[in-house]
């Protein structure tokens, strides 16, 4: 019990909670990057342009069907080898924004593609070019729409930062190992602080998410 | 002069055979409507005309702009020539006001406070100044139509076209469309094309009348005598199956 009490020290939660800082870093980071990539790349395969949308859907569908990790391990062991060096947050931000690029993608073009048709042609008939109709009437419509899977998609951003402590980014789980590393028997005492503070910071972002929704829609 | 000109137009889905030898002509200020059974080409052939379906075949001059040609510049010509849906096609994420000041802003750039004034007139031509500030999910059907309406004649038009405009409305709010669609075909100098099941606008408002089936255009008539003698079997069949 006492062992239990201790590993919620005040030393132990300070390091763990300036390792949850590196977590929102990171996310908040490798978030703002991938959604305006996968947002242009997502609205580069809506337009089916000759070659260069195939191409992009290709790359796509190449990322989105690797493992995460995968992806972490070849910018932080694989890219060196070309001369490419990164230190271990640039790493996970990189590896993070490319895989969620490609998720967001995906999420970006179904939901332009979910738009009615009769909104483009009654756009293009009143005189707006493509791209006139695609910033201000679909775009605009189908975000409105993305806002559920957007906000699932970064949650679960949020929870893959985690697989980053491989490659010993030095965010919130990696740091709990390092607490119980040392005394064995805190190991059920760290696995439920992470639990928690996963839980409020994942949570939080839900419910902000359906709060923008719910303004959105009304 | 005329405003639209089709020279053996063909078009084609696939292997199905949409729009065949099409030839017709219609002179600026005219008023022509489409009728025919469903499935029989017309809304094709609106289509056809500000460049929402190519053509595979012929030509079509359309305000002087060439549409067989891949080059011609479709923004331009949408400019003069305005088109109004069956499912109306507003913009749900604009207010009433918006939506018909936005196409203006953007491609004809028109200052704001013109643009706000031209706008405002517009509603109240259609009977909707106390809309403007709503969402088109707000409004009826009717209302909608009215607006998309405005939103057309807001580019101010050389041409607009009609694809069956009531078609999707309830019975009591088809009049105050087509009292509205009457008002502009009063106008001498707009060129209007509708296609319609409303016998009556037909013979009130056509200037001619074309019937079309299979694709075809069978009949080319004078309003007056198309529903009085017309030549074609098939339109009397149509004509005797829709008047009632």
């Amino acid at each position: 019990m006492q062992d239990f009490l201790q590993a919620y020290s005040w030393v132990n939660m300070r390091f763990l909670l300036n390792g949850l800082w590196i977590t929102i870093v990171v996310s908040v980071v490798s978030i703002a990057f991938s959604f305006v990539i996968g947002s242009i790349l997502g609205t580069i395969r809506y337009m089916k342009i000759k070659y260069v949308s195939e191409i992009v859907g290709f790359i796509i569908d190449l990322i989105r069907n690797l493992p995460l990790l995968l992806i972490i391990f070849f910018t932080y062991f694989a890219l060196p080898k070309v001369g490419i060096h990164f230190n271990v947050m640039i790493s996970t931000i990189v590896a993070m924004t490319i895989f969620e690029s490609a998720m967001l993608a995906e999420i970006v073009r179904s939901g332009i593609k979910a738009v009615p048709t009769g909104q483009l042609e009654g756009a293009r008939a009143n005189g707006l070019s493509f791209y006139q109709a695609l910033w201000y009437i679909l775009l605009p419509q189908a975000y409105k729409k993305m806002i559920p899977p957007i906000v699932s998609q970064f949650v679960s951003l949020i929870k893959d930062t985690s697989l980053a402590t491989i490659i010993m980014l030095p965010e919130v789980t990696f740091r709990a190992q390092t607490i119980y590393a040392q005394k064995p028997a805190q190991i059920i005492p760290m696995f439920l602080m992470l639990a928690i503070l996963y839980f409020i910071l994942n949570f939080t972002i839900s419910r902000v998410g359906t709060y923008i929704d719910r303004r959105m829609a009304s | 002069m005329s405003m639209i000109e089709f020279k053996d137009v063909e078009k084609y889905y696939g292997d199905f055979h949409a729009l065949h030898d099409i030839n017709l002509e219609v002179e600026a200020g005219e008023t022509v409507v489409l009728l025919g059974p469903s499935g029989s080409g017309k809304s094709t052939l609106i289509r056809t005309i500000n460049g929402l379906e190519s053509i595979e075949g012929g030509q079509l001059i359309v305000n002087n702009q060439d549409l067989a040609n891949p080059k011609t510049d479709l923004n331009r010509l949408r400019k003069d020539v305005g088109m109004v849906f069956q499912h109306f096609n507003l913009y749900d994420n604009k207010t009433i006001l918006e939506n018909i000041m936005i196409a203006p802003r953007l491609v004809l750039k028109r200052d704001e406070a013109e643009n706000k004034e031209t706008a405002m007139g517009l509603l109240e031509r259609v009977g909707l100044t106390d809309q403007a500030n709503k969402y088109p999910s707000q409004l009826s059907g009717g209302q909608k139509q009215r607006v998309a309406i405005a939103r057309s004649l807001a580019m101010k038009p050389k041409a607009l076209l009609f694809d069956e405009p009531t078609s999707a409305l309830d019975p009591e709010m088809v009049n105050g469309v087509l009292k509205i669609m009457r008002e502009i075909a009063q106008d001498s100098s707009m060129t209007m094309l509708v296609v319609t099941h409303e016998m009556g606008f037909a013979k009130q408002v056509a200037d001619r009348v074309i019937f079309m089936a299979d694709g075809k255009i069978l009949e080319d008539a004078p309003t007056a005598k198309f529903f009085e003698h017309p030549e074609e079997e098939r339109a009397r069949q149509f004509l005797s199956q829709i008047v009632h």
